[in-house]
């Protein structure tokens, strides 16, 4: 191959300088030339071309780079060469060529050149190939020239190294730059095995490279934690896995600049950017030029440089800053007198404070040989700059604060700068301090509420408190001085403690003037005067009227006296109807109009304004009286209406409980408004209107405010009508929506009542001496004995049954016996003895005669006795019964249902008989009838009365019929008694 | 692998040569401590054993959570406690035996810890709860150690007692400190559980 080669290169020379060298060509066509011949003509002799020798190839893991080294010898009598070596380099075999770089260098006799290759696949993942050859590049050397031969492949085999571990991963914790490229690889010993890699948990797919290799191209890897970014692969049994470390780019440091405090020590700062996200942090160098010193910084952002005693002024720094990747930096021209920041002063101190004047003093660090510095001392209140002076220090400053006020809190601050050139000022350090009290500046402002109490003026006075510009400390107390003008002798003296700002004084009828001083810890105040007369003023002055604006209540008055000092205007800031607590205004005498404000003041309240004149004597009388509102609104509330006199075509509305005073505005007058259902027209005076919710009405307008009554007139009798009276200001009326409804009456109502009026008083006259004379009326109306032949059952059992029945003529009968009665007089009224008791009326015995047969034995509770009349047919039943029996809730006594027979009728009529006579009470002994039948009730006489049934009419009257033989009932018990002797038949008697 | 010396472990133990294999001492041979054991010796032990018990899982979760994904959700394939060189426990064992044997586990486990610790305070600068936690069991651990030491040597006249080491992971990649550091962390968390039970 080598002699394939020399023979072509011969070829080519001999081609190419055959036309110039003939003497050459005759050689060559010789064919007896050699190459040293061939050359030696020219400038080299020595055989050419030169072939790399010695090629080692190693591996450096951590930058995964292939590291060649070679020689090359025979260089002739050149010491140096221009030369260029191809390289190529291959992967798993030598035939895959993956990389080919010429790589030209200047080669010195002997030297051992270097060449590296960064991979992006890891070393470990695959074996490399790489072979060189060389050709001179030296413009001494003519053209044509030629390639060495190439030398042998060279492997590089990391695997060889990695031992017998399953699983490996690869690159090992590499360092990336964020959004580069990154190949990870494994290499899997097992080739059966199915092995999964994850990136931070993502599984990943990667290039199968070779059996066991597979490689995982990571694109734009992004920046995760500090730690690194995880990624493992995972096969049987096995895990492993590598970190990558991705940092951020690294940034030019911004903001460099240079300082020092002190001429000794030079401070650079600059501001490092975002931090690369690296454990390993950039490295920050100062290097300065015209020294060639250079410093390796402490700190990211900051690095101290020492000043050398050789009074260098200028430097030219340089700041590197510099990581695995990167390199950044930034330059600047720094005079070391021009960038003088002093340090902050100290021991800033305030000294012999008074009222109004304090020395400041404070301490600077040197700098330099005592080089001055210029201070600035400000002086501070309430947060404002309000002194400022400059003064030259080089140790100790001492300056003196004048015109402040008394009793102040201030605040002194200093700092200092380069005298010889400014450039900073160093940290400010402040101070506190407060001015001692002075006394107050100004008197009070005093005013006063004069009150006649008997005759006596008790006066209240008020006084505003100072400002702080005028009080010069703390106010402790105020001190009124009553003077009495009448006595001179006569001083009163009063401390009021502060805050009062008020205090009440009772005065004689004398004249006085009061003096209030305001006093703190350094003495009194100026003394406010005012001057009391003892007696009223005159308070009767004319109201007017003035309109509040936005401004607030502007007002003018009119001086009556050409000796006034002044005026005070006076009013109370809350509604009327509230406790006032008095405001006031002083003014000059000059002064004839102001305007008054207030930020208590609101809409719809009125206030009254006084104004004073204040004489010469501090005396004060009162010129005008103003009232008005701030702004006027509609009345919030409408009076309450009373409707009277009411007639079917009138009625009266009145109002008169309406405060006008209290209102929100100056009540112009009101408003009336009538609706009537009818819809009719509207009255004189009134105009029809339509209200808010689009009804209909008559409205009339009373325009003064003092009128409260109103008479609506013209209605229509028996019709509604609905009215409403709402007052108006000038902001306009009030609610619409309370309106009542009056109802008109009858025309001829008036006379029903004059008629019906009067027959109620008859007939409660009536109905009261009914009451009265009840017993009469009903002795006369409806006696205890009726007339037989009014009685109607006669007039039925005529009709019905047997009309020859007669009625028993008194007359015709004669009388069995006489019973006279004694009838006190208490028992006269029978019907009132329901209401009493048996024992009541026990004590009450009739008086017998003895015409009568009686048992002996006979105790019966009571002398009631009954008549009975058996004249009447058994018919009568039928109409009814005994209406007059003593009735009971508990017993009902009506039977009509089975009346129906004569046997009913007279069982019925027994029965009644029989409860008739057991009703009869005991004890209701009033006894005024005679009868031949009476008999004392039967079986009652031993029972006691436990049941005493309810009293009833002593006097009864038993019916009296005629019985067929056939219907006899059984003959009484033995029990029985009968009181009569003449009996129809013994045997049918009943009780 | 298995080391037998690591400098950092010979803060563990206050005799020289610590860190070497240490024969049990033969049972004539005198023993004497540089401090006199304290009287409650066994229930100092088993305080100790407690304290590291409770606090072994917040100290697992605690390192795993710091080594970034995918530890956190691999527990089984990347923190599983298969430490094959760890020192065994025999709980049915004497007094005397079991204490020995708990010896050898907690300096095992007082030097993996310092690597731990030396390879975190690189890895994770900014972890500063994690370093402290490493550091108090660390403390705990030498303390532990001492006790049981004292407790064999008074009562058994034990003062050497041949010990053995986990790898030392200086010169591994990170992944692998990682790992390594996470499996032993979890082996700890299961072994002094086993322990703190059979004290």
């Amino acid at each position: 191959m080598p002699d394939k080669l020399y023979v072509l290169n011969l070829i080519v020379a001999v081609i190419f300088y055959l036309p110039v060298r003939k003497i050459q060509a005759s050689q060559v066509t010789q064919g007896v030339t050699s190459y040293g011949v061939l050359f030696g003509l020219s400038v080299l002799s020595e055989p050419l071309p030169l072939t790399p020798e010695s090629l080692s190839v190693s591996i450096n893991s951590a930058k995964q780079c292939l590291h060649l080294q070679w020689t090359v010898h025979n260089f002739g009598y050149h010491q140096e060469l221009k030369m260029v070596f191809q390289i190529q380099i291959s992967r798993f075999k030598a035939s895959n060529v993956i990389w080919m770089e010429n790589y030209r260098t200047t080669v010195t006799r002997n030297q051992v050149l270097h060449w590296s290759w960064e991979s992006e696949l890891p070393l470990e993942c695959a074996i490399h190939f790489v072979r060189i050859r060389t050709m001179v590049d030296d413009a001494r050397i003519p053209v044509p020239r030629f390639w060495s031969n190439w030398s042998s492949w060279e492997k590089a085999d990391a695997q060889s190294s990695l031992g017998d571990h399953p699983l490996y991963v690869f690159p090992k914790d590499k360092l990336v730059e964020e959004g580069s490229d990154v190949t990870i690889c494994y290499i899997s010993r097992n080739h059966q095995d199915n092995i999964s890699c994850y990136l931070e948990d993502v599984l990943t797919y990667g290039k199968q490279l070779d059996q066991s290799v597979r490689a995982f191209e990571l694109k734009n890897v992004s920046f995760v934690r500090k730690t690194g970014t995880n990624f493992y692969c995972q096969g049987q049994g096995v895990t492993e896995g590598v970190v990558l470390f991705v940092s951020e780019v690294l940034e030019e440091p911004k903001d460099f600049s240079c300082e020092t405090r002190d001429l000794k020590t030079l401070t650079c700062t600059w501001d490092p950017g975002d931090d690369t996200g690296l454990i390993q942090m950039p490295s920050y160098t100062l290097f300065e030029s015209f020294s060639g010193k250079k410093t390796l910084c402490k700190h990211r952002n900051r690095c101290d440089w020492q000043v050398t005693q050789d009074s260098q002024e200028m430097y030219n720094f340089t700041l590197v800053a510099e990581n695995y990747f990167r390199k950044r930096s930034v330059s600047i021209l720094f005079n070391l007198v021009h960038g003088v920041h002093p340090v902050a002063p100290y021991n800033l101190f305030p000294k012999n404070v008074s009222a109004t004047n304090a020395t400041m003093t404070w301490k600077v660090h040197s700098i330099g040989n005592n080089s001055a510095l210029l201070c600035q001392l400000q002086l501070l209140g309430e947060g404002k700059v309000i002194q400022q002076h400059n003064i030259s220090v080089r140790v100790n400053g001492e300056y003196l604060l004048s015109e402040l006020e008394p009793d102040t809190e201030y605040m002194a601050r200093v700092h200092c700068a380069y005298a010889d050139h400014f450039w900073k000022w160093s940290e400010l350090i402040s101070q506190n301090f407060t001015t001692a009290e002075a006394a107050p500046s100004e008197a009070p402002d005093v005013w006063r509420d004069v009150m006649f109490v008997s005759g006596h003026p008790t006066v209240t006075l008020f006084w505003k408190p100072l400002s702080k510009v005028h009080t010069h400390g703390k106010i402790l107390s105020y001190n009124v001085v009553v003077e009495n003008l009448d006595e001179p002798s006569s001083l009163e003296v009063l401390s009021v403690p502060a805050p009062a700002n008020s205090t009440k004084v009772t005065l004689n009828q004398s004249s006085y003037q009061i003096h209030v001083t305001a006093h703190n810890s350094a003495g009194p105040s100026p003394a406010s005067t005012v001057a009391i007369s003892g007696h009223p003023g005159n308070e009767n002055v004319e109201e007017g009227r003035i309109n509040g604006t936005e401004d607030g209540f502007p007002m003018s008055w009119k001086p009556q006296s050409r000796n006034a000092t002044g005026y005070v205007v006076e009013w109370c800031d809350g509604p009327q109807n509230l406790p006032c607590v008095p405001q006031w205004r002083n003014l000059g005498p000059t002064t004839t109009g102001t305007v008054i404000s207030s930020g208590a003041f609101r809409p719809g309240v009125r206030y009254t304004f006084r104004i004073y004149e204040i004489s010469t004597k501090r005396m004060a009388r009162l010129l005008e009286k103003k009232t008005g509102y701030l702004e006027e609104l509609a009345p919030s509330y409408n009076p309450q209406v009373v409707p009277n006199n009411l007639t079917s075509h009138s009625f009266t509305l009145s109002w008169k409980d309406y405060p006008t005073e209290s209102q929100t505005g100056f009540i112009q007058g009101y408003y009336v408004y009538l609706k009537s259902k009818a819809g009719e027209k509207c009255h004189r005076g009134f105009e029809k209107t339509v209200l808010p919710d689009n009804s209909v009405c008559c409205k009339y307008t009373i325009d003064n405010p003092d009128q409260k009554t109103f008479v609506m007139k013209d209605l229509q009798p028996e019709s509604v009508y609905e009215f409403l009276v709402t007052p108006y200001t000038s902001a306009g009326e009030g609610p619409l929506d309370d309106f009542r409804k009056v109802t008109t009456p009858d025309e001829y109502s008036h006379i029903l009542i004059h008629i019906i009026l009067p027959m109620i008083f008859c007939v409660l006259v009536i109905m009261i001496a009914c009451y009265l004379k009840s017993q009469w009326l009903k002795d006369k109306c409806y006696p205890d004995i009726p007339d037989p032949y009014k009685s109607s059952v006669l007039s039925l059992i005529k009709s019905k049954e047997n009309p020859h029945i007669t009625i028993m003529n008194v007359n015709d009968c004669v009388p069995d016996a006489i019973e006279v009665v004694n009838k006190p007089e208490g028992s006269k009224i029978q019907f009132t003895g329901t209401r009493k008791s048996p024992t009541e009326t026990k004590g009450t015995k009739p008086a017998y005669l003895d015409l009568l047969p009686t048992e002996k034995n006979y105790s019966g509770p009571g002398p009631c006795i009954c008549f009975e009349n058996f004249t009447y047919n058994q018919a009568a039943s039928d109409l009814g019964y005994c209406g007059h029996f003593p009735v009971t809730p508990q017993a009902p006594h009506c039977q009509l249902g089975p009346l129906t027979s004569p046997e009913n009728l007279l069982k019925t009529l027994e029965q009644n008989y029989m409860n008739s006579l057991g009703e009869i009470p005991a004890g209701e002994a009033n006894l005024n009838y005679v009868s031949q039948l009476a008999s004392p009730m039967s079986g009652d006489k031993e029972s006691p009365p436990t049941n005493p049934p309810e009293p009833a009419l002593c006097s009864e009257y038993k019916m009296q019929m005629a019985i067929p033989l056939g219907l006899a009932s059984p003959p009484p018990s033995e029990n029985s008694s009968l009181s009569s002797t003449t009996l129809l038949d013994p045997g049918e008697h009943y009780h | 692998m298995r080391v037998r010396v690591v400098p950092l472990l010979l803060v563990l133990h206050w005799k020289q040569g610590a860190g070497s294999p240490l024969p049990i001492t033969p049972v004539n041979a005198t023993c004497a401590t540089r401090h006199p054991c304290p009287s409650n010796l066994m229930n100092q032990i088993r305080n100790q054993l407690g304290q590291l018990n409770s606090s072994a899982n917040s100290l697992f979760i605690l390192y795993y959570t710091a080594q970034g994904e995918p530890f956190p959700n691999n527990l089984d394939k990347l923190c599983g406690p298969n430490v094959t060189d760890f020192p065994p426990f025999h709980a049915n064992g004497t007094e005397k035996a079991r204490l020995v044997e708990l010896y050898r586990i907690i300096a095992y486990l007082g030097a993996s810890l310092g690597n731990i610790t030396r390879d975190q305070k690189v890895l994770n600068p900014y972890a500063h709860g994690l370093h402290s936690r490493l550091n108090a069991t660390a403390d705990v651990l030498r303390g532990l150690l001492s006790n049981v030491l004292c407790r064999l040597c008074s009562k058994y006249h034990v003062s050497h007692v041949d010990v053995t080491y986990g790898p030392d992971t200086s010169g591994k990649d990170v992944f692998q400190k990682k790992k390594l550091g996470c499996q032993l962390l979890g082996k700890y968390k299961q072994v002094i559980a086993v322990l703190a039970q059979a004290f």
